[in-house]
């Protein structure tokens, strides 16, 4: 049995069919990348995992299935998000916006916030600030210490390095990289960048309009020049 | 003046208290509550009821009328919002249909003639000058107390700080772990026991009617559109805006034109500045 396994996935807003036929595993702490262009259901992929689309198929975390279960439910079962759009509460202060993530674990609210604080001390001299007059930056670690803060086990993360400079890119690796070895979680991101996510995943799904493409591991996939260039331009 | 500046700070801690229930449901809910009126009614007739006809503990009279709030505010909620999800035309308009079945149900079974509640604290007291019914100053004082302690619940506690993040983002709050649904409930419950003490204080200030529920109804509607806001400091300023107008414009020109001039401050904010005075989502 695998950590998490999505089992011919479809998702849907109203009629329109955005994800067609998915099929994802992940084993326990992992780094997986699903890679593909604009408009590819990566964001929909993740929204469905949260239990924030209407889908078919299955989503099974631990072997226990998530269809059917609210957003609340899922996060209680271990399962953080950093969304791309980071969907910060912009008038709260960076702290508050912390604390509101605490809402299901109030127990590990010292623990975690003391490693949100060590991974991003820039959080912890800016607690007083309102989240709407940080940059894009600031606003992605507040809103992976808002996932942080409810004590997940895996985590996903929506295009991380998505219109940031390429040093906090390159900080954002590092921070997961360290959340995957030092704490143990299991990490799906997605990602347009795909150096990014070669540099990070140790396995990669690659997405278009709403199909898998192909998967495989980070090797094959930086040997396979005929995929390289059908979607990441040859680099 | 000094006058003024004392009648004008009275009589807007009861209109922020009046205002704020409905603010909250616009906030988190994004639900104009046009029954809101109605909550005012049944507590103040509640309260009529325990008080007056049954005699017993004034206290009681407002306790009761506060949970009947509550319990009003979860019905509604649980029977035509979360029925109707999502259809505001539909929810506002099952909401106006209430309130006249409310104001239906308080004629059949109180009569239409309308009635002088007992001040809640007898006499009258000279503030600087001033004569002022303890009635109302202790109206006020419990409005601040009340205000008060709902800004320290919503900043300081998790469920405060969840209604923050559903009024400012629901999707999230949804993947913070939060029940948007709950919090809902929640807030209806809480506005459901604030107009409901609104009522008692707004009936025992002028009288108890079944059109009662009009009137506090505009001041809240006014206090939403030229805040243009769900917040407590929003509502609170714009409760003393309104406030001070009414009172200004009872001693300067006559009584008669008080709420005209909420009206006119309604559509010169509309016209001028449709979203508002402060015009940001928060709570
Ligand atoms: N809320 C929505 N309503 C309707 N269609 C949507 C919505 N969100 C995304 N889509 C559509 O679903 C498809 C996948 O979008 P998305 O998951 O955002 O892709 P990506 O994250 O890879 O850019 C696109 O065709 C997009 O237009
Ligand atoms: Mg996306």
């Amino acid at each position: 049995m695998s950590y998490l396994e999505i089992e011919n996935l479809s998702a849907f807003y109203g009629k329109a069919q955005a994800l067609t036929d998915i099929s994802i595993t992940v084993q326990p702490g992992e780094i997986v990348a699903v890679v593909g262009p604009n408009g590819a259901g990566k964001s929909t992929l993740l929204d469905s995992i949260m239990g924030l689309v209407k889908i078919d198929g299955d989503i099974r975390l631990r072997g226990h299935s998530l269809v059917g279960r609210t957003p609340s439910e899922i996060v209680r079962h271990g399962v953080g998000y950093a969304p791309e759009r980071f969907n910060l509460f912009p008038y709260m202060s960076v702290r508050d916006n912390l604390m509101v993530g605490a809402f299901t674990a109030r127990d590990d609210i010292q623990s975690n916030l003391s490693m949100v604080h060590s991974l991003f001390p820039r959080l912890e001299e800016r607690e007083g600030q309102e989240t709407s007059t940080q940059s894009g930056g600031e606003r992605q670690m507040v809103s992976f210490g808002r996932a942080l803060m409810t004590s997940p086990e895996l985590l996903l993360v929506d295009e991380p390095t998505i219109g940031l400079a390429p040093k906090i890119c390159h900080e954002i690796a590092e921070v997961l990289r360290k959340l995957n070895k030092e704490y143990g979680l299991t990490v799906v991101i997605t990602e347009q960048n795909a150096n990014f996510a070669l540099s990070l995943a140790s396995r990669i799904y690659v997405l278009e309009s709403g199909r898998m493409q192909t998967s495989g591991t980070a090797d094959e996939l930086r040997n396979d020049k005929r995929l390289l260039e059908a979607y990441f331009g040859g680099h | 003046m000094l006058q003024i500046l004392i009648q004008g700070l009275l009589l807007s801690g009861l209109y922020a208290l009046i205002a704020m229930g409905f603010t909250l449901i616009f906030s988190i809910g994004r639900v104009l509550n046009l029954a809101y009126g109605a909550y005012l009614m049944v507590g103040g007739y509640m309260y009529f009821w325990v008080s007056q006809t049954l005699g017993m503990p004034k206290l009681l009279g407002v306790a009761v009328a506060a949970v009947l709030g509550v319990l009003m505010g979860f019905l509604k909620y649980r029977l035509i919002v979360k029925t109707l999800k999502g259809d505001h035309v539909a929810v506002e308009i099952s909401t106006l249909i209430l309130a006249v079945v409310i104001q239906a149900g308080i004629v059949l079974v109180f009569g239409d003639s309308s009635k002088i509640l007992l001040p809640i604290v007898p006499g009258v007291i000279n503030v600087a000058g001033a004569s002022v019914t303890y009635n109302i100053l202790i109206a006020t004082l419990i409005s601040w107390a009340i205000l008060l302690g709902l800004f320290a619940f919503v900043r300081l506690t998790h469920t405060g700080r969840a209604m923050q993040a559903v009024s400012m983002d629901a999707k999230g709050a949804a993947i913070s772990g939060i029940d948007p649904d709950r919090i809902n409930l929640i807030t209806w419950g809480i506005s459901g026991a604030l107009g409901a003490i609104g009522g008692v204080f707004f009936a025992s200030y002028t009288q108890l009617s079944p059109s009662m529920w009009v009137a506090p109804l505009i001041i809240s509607v006014a206090v939403v559109i030229v805040g243009g806001i769900g917040s407590i400091l929003g509502t609170l300023v714009v409760a003393h805006i309104i406030g001070f107008l009414e009172v200004i414009v009872v001693a300067t020109l006559a009584p008669e034109l008080r709420g005209v001039f909420t009206m006119l401050l309604i559509i010169g904010v509309l016209v001028t500045r449709p979203q508002g005075l402060f015009g940001r989502e928060e709570l």
